[in-house]
């Protein structure tokens, strides 16, 4: 695969919460608001391409025995920087993310991307990848915070969007409306990929009786019978 | 045994490597935190404690050393070009780690001007609520030292949270001894 299709990739054919339903927990806790998922996203992209990029690095010189050790030292001590700076440069994001940052060591994200990528590929292409998954999770946090805080609150980035006299539907920013919103953002993906296969197309009727076409195994079940 | 040595030395300088990287970051970040501490957990604290300052308490802000060693940071607050009371952060033993309170007297009778909790790491529901007003106005014009209900004071405890309502009073009168012991130099160092 060339640099590019493993950057793509992420963006949409393994788009890592919303078709791996990677790291869920990050995901779904911090999207109460679109900025709280654009910063969780950032620092989870600062993390991930860092960590690719430095495991590639020394994948050779790593013993396999001690392999989840040395990653897991790596993408820990990334993680307490992107705090660090964090503390120093957006101090009201580090308050809100609160217990989320550290908790970015065990995103599965990180250690699958390493073991799953890094530890295999190159340099350039390790980046590439960290960069188009941090990306698909960013967008990804961003959308559902969007949507979250929109019909949660009325607001969009802080600023106020919906029309006067909107209710906004509290349990959209509270941790039941994380559930709903992502259920259905996976309906929907579903049923794109369903229509997009050919699928969801509407059955010319069977010639040959019901069963003909292929379409479903009644016949099957009736031979049975 | 060549890859068990291996392992090892891997990992460790792996370690080594991180750890030096991350205290020359920690270094250089220092004090860029402070401020941003200072700007958004001291400062709602301070706000809490004193409405009405008319100067900016963090940018006046002095250190003191106390005569066992120790350095606090003293906020002024300031009426009418006149100091009319300070504030001084210091630390509890709480339940989830140190509780931070924010303490205010007024430096006319002092009496304790309120209290703000900065930094804790309590239960939610329950050591948390120790920031809550039905707490924290308790101290309100309270002379110092404090103490709960159950040591003979006058301070509720808030229910289920006897450990936390301890570690912040244990705090305030930390607070208030600094205070006693700075309070010449405070005068001397506002005095106009």
């Amino acid at each position: 695969m060339s640099i590019l299709q493993e950057f793509t990739k992420g963006l949409w054919k393994e788009l890592p919460p919303f078709r791996l339903v990677l790291g869920l927990c990050p995901t779904l806790a911090v999207t109460n608001s679109a900025d709280n998922g654009l910063g969780m996203g950032v620092a989870v992209i600062f993390v991930l391409v860092l960590s690719n990029m430095l495991i590639s690095m020394v994948r050779s010189i790593i013993p396999k025995t001690v392999r989840i050790a040395c990653f897991i030292v790596i993408a820990a001590s990334l993680v307490v920087a992107v705090e660090l700076l964090m503390q120093a440069y957006a101090y009201p994001l580090y308050q809100r993310l609160g217990i989320f940052v550290p908790l970015i060591v065990v995103n599965c994200i990180i250690l699958g991307r390493a073991e799953a990528f890094a530890a295999k590929n190159g340099v350039a292409a390790s980046i590439a990848d960290g960069l188009g998954m941090g990306l698909g999770f960013t967008l990804s946090l961003t959308f559902l915070g969007s949507l979250r805080e929109i019909f949660g609150n009325g607001t969009w980035f802080g600023h106020g969007v919906m029309w006067e006299g909107f209710e906004p539907m509290r349990i959209m920013i509270q941790a039941p409306g994380a559930f709903i919103c992502l259920g259905l953002i996976l309906a929907a993906m579903n049923m794109y990929n369903y229509w997009k296969a050919g699928k969801g197309k509407a059955v010319p009727a069977p010639q040959g009786g019901c069963g003909s076409c292929g379409c479903c195994s009644l016949e099957r079940r009736e031979d049975a019978r | 045994m060549i890859a068990i040595v291996r392992m090892v030395v891997v990992l460790s300088v792996l370690c080594g490597l991180s750890g030096f990287a991350l205290s020359y970051l920690k270094m250089i970040t220092a004090t860029a935190i402070e401020e941003q501490e200072l700007t958004y957990v001291q400062g709602p604290a301070l706000k809490r404690v004193f409405t009405q300052a008319e100067n900016s308490p963090i940018a006046d802000r002095r250190g003191f050393t106390l005569a066992s060693g120790e350095k606090v940071t003293v906020f002024p607050i300031m009426k009418g070009g006149k100091l009319v009371g300070v504030a001084l952060e210091n630390f509890g033993k709480g339940y989830g780690g140190p509780i931070g309170v924010m303490v205010g007297f007024n430096t006319s009778d002092d009496t304790l001007a309120g209290v703000g909790m900065t930094t804790m790491k309590e239960t939610p529901g329950l050591g948390m609520r120790v920031a809550d007003p039905g707490f924290t106005t308790q101290f309100m014009n309270a002379a110092a030292p404090v103490s709960l209900k159950n040591q003979g004071g006058k301070i509720d405890a808030v229910s289920g949270a006897t450990i936390s309502s301890a570690g912040s009073v244990e705090a305030v009168n930390k607070a208030a001894q600094a205070y006693m012991g700075l309070k010449p130099e405070i005068f001397k160092a506002w005095a106009k």
